[in-house]
């Protein structure tokens, strides 16, 4: 539909007041969720799948996501006319399996967990001559999220002080490093956000060395990769790299402020008068962070580095510059996140 | 912050799978809700801003003035880009989040009498005694010209002239621009379906009357389509045999709102859930089976405009509102 290059738009990069209003300096938001499909996935998964049908080298690509790569996965394959196989474990709600095959893609329901679907995805490969899609672990799909940096160098007007990224298997993570020392911009603190439970980079980066988590413990579903991709891991020890967690909680609130809920906060002044306690409202501030769009969970954790205050705090501790020269929020999206998954997961992290 | 003219963005064209579902044939999204300040508004309020200013301000120093809500908050966000003062008047009936808003793009607020036309008076006057340039929010031939970049962009992204378009219609601005548009691009026959609520629809109650006329007053909640009288230019765009003109309810435009936001993740004003409600209410449907739309519809453009003066709780009292 658009005649560049590859199936993603050129995301608007907008200025969000609330955001910086709280961290004292510009925040830029690249709107990633304006992407077709709702996610950033579709830059690296586009450019993979654009590369498969030009290599004529398989009959179509197949893949073991049923969330934003399957989706993006799909729409490349039909934007290409290129066979899509979506493989997904019988967990998987039949709402998605109905929006695949909208975008027109076979898809295959096989055992229970995503391990299943995806050995399942691996045996199809091999014998029906597809090409894998894997959501993050693949040079070509770094290559396509690299476009995000090339965007944000055209529209910024000088270099951003900072990047914040949510990491899950590392995939996006990876294309912005790339695209960063493409620009000559290596040195941008990077600020990788992931939810305790689904925070495989961050443990790995504490601990020195590429780790599996156990399980995945987070609601934050979409970050849920047990191990971070070993270029994240590598990427993640350059000195300009923070890795950070917020709780559900945060990711969830933070959600919720970016569609729009209203807040105020007062000051209120405790007052001891003849042991009566009175409070007065020293100032009321209002603060309006929405920006009308509904994300993922996942998507919340590197807004909640703006409003929970990990940046505040990160630059108390010394670890990013105060004053910061702008700060781009990227703001990855998400499309399988509507009111009823809302309110299903306020339910359960409020629980 | 875009290197190019003006201040707005080049705005995602979007498949929405649910709406072409629905009709039968693509539906492209163009979202004027990912424009700055999150309405269409700053393309032609931003090109105003910007002709102006560089006639006048190499002479005077020039301040803008501008009334309400999405208009006011693209003057003043044009207006701080061009490091100008900005001044926009509200009427009281304006929500505190609005003038909280328009202060945080640094302009200065003015809360003045009860509606729209009041505040339009204080900024009529404050033009005269202060010598203030007054953007209009739709009827200027400059704010046309800007709305126009719009066409150029479908132009661009579109594989093909599109079957028809639709967009929500105030007091006509944005109506106006993509009627310039189209002519430029050799598109002046493509039917144009322009939406407007029961309450504020002062461009159907003029088309069918074929005459312009004033409405005696507002009563839809879409208040952002609030104009009592359509402007001229609009009135005799609505003329062309290839406009059509349809009304739906406050009701039919929250539904619209909501299932938008549940099937695109994007909350919109009212203003904008009336074009929604096009597809999402059958309006499309039944123009097609009244043949005054053609069944086999080659594509078809919904014009997102989007909407800032819009979050939860403002939803939630919508829904109590029309749904009591």
């Amino acid at each position: 539909m658009s005649k560049q290059n590859g199936f993603h738009v050129v995301t608007p990069l907008l200025e969000s007041t609330g955001m910086s209003k709280r961290i004292g300096t510009t925040v830029y938001l690249k709107m990633e969720s304006s992407q077709p499909t709702g996610s950033f996935k579709i830059r690296g998964i586009g450019y993979m799948c654009q590369n498969v049908a030009n290599s004529k080298k398989s009959k179509g690509v197949v893949c073991s996501s049923g969330g934003n790569a399957g989706m993006a996965t799909a729409y490349a394959a039909r934007k290409l006319n290129l066979p899509a196989t979506i493989v997904l474990p019988s967990s998987t709600p039949q709402l998605v399996a109905q929006k695949l095959k909208d975008q027109g893609a076979t898809v295959k329901v096989v055992g229970k967990v995503w391990d299943d679907a995806n050995a399942e995805a691996l045996r199809l490969a091999e014998s029906e001559d597809l090409t894998v899609i894997h959501p993050f672990n693949h040079p070509l799909v770094w290559k396509g999220h690299s476009s995000i940096v090339h965007e944000l160098n055209a529209s910024l007007p000088s270099k951003p002080g900072a990047i914040v990224v949510s990491v899950g298997g590392g995939g996006l993570f990876c294309g912005i490093m790339e695209g960063l020392d493409e620009m000559g911009w290596g040195d941008v603190p990077i600020l990788c956000m992931e939810t305790v439970g689904a925070d495989c980079l961050n443990v790995a980066w504490k601990a020195r060395d590429l780790v599996t988590l156990p399980d995945i413990t987070s609601e934050a579903t979409c970050l849920g990769a047990k191990t971070a991709c070993r270029q994240a891991f590598e990427y993640s020890k350059r000195p300009n790299v923070i890795s950070e967690v917020v709780t559900d909680l945060q990711a969830l609130e933070a959600v919720e402020l970016f569609l729009g809920k209203f807040i105020s906060v007062i000051k209120a002044i405790k007052q001891l008068n003849n042991n009566k306690a009175c409070y007065a409202v020293d100032c009321c501030v209002l603060y309006s962070d929405e920006e009308r769009v509904l994300v993922e969970l996942a998507c919340g954790a590197s807004l909640a580095a703006v409003y929970s205050g990990v940046i505040q705090r990160l630059q108390e501790e010394g670890r990013l510059p105060k004053p910061l020269d702008s700060l781009v929020m990227i703001v990855c999206g998400g499309g399988s996140m509507n009111l009823a998954q809302l309110q299903h997961l306020q339910a359960v992290i409020r629980k």
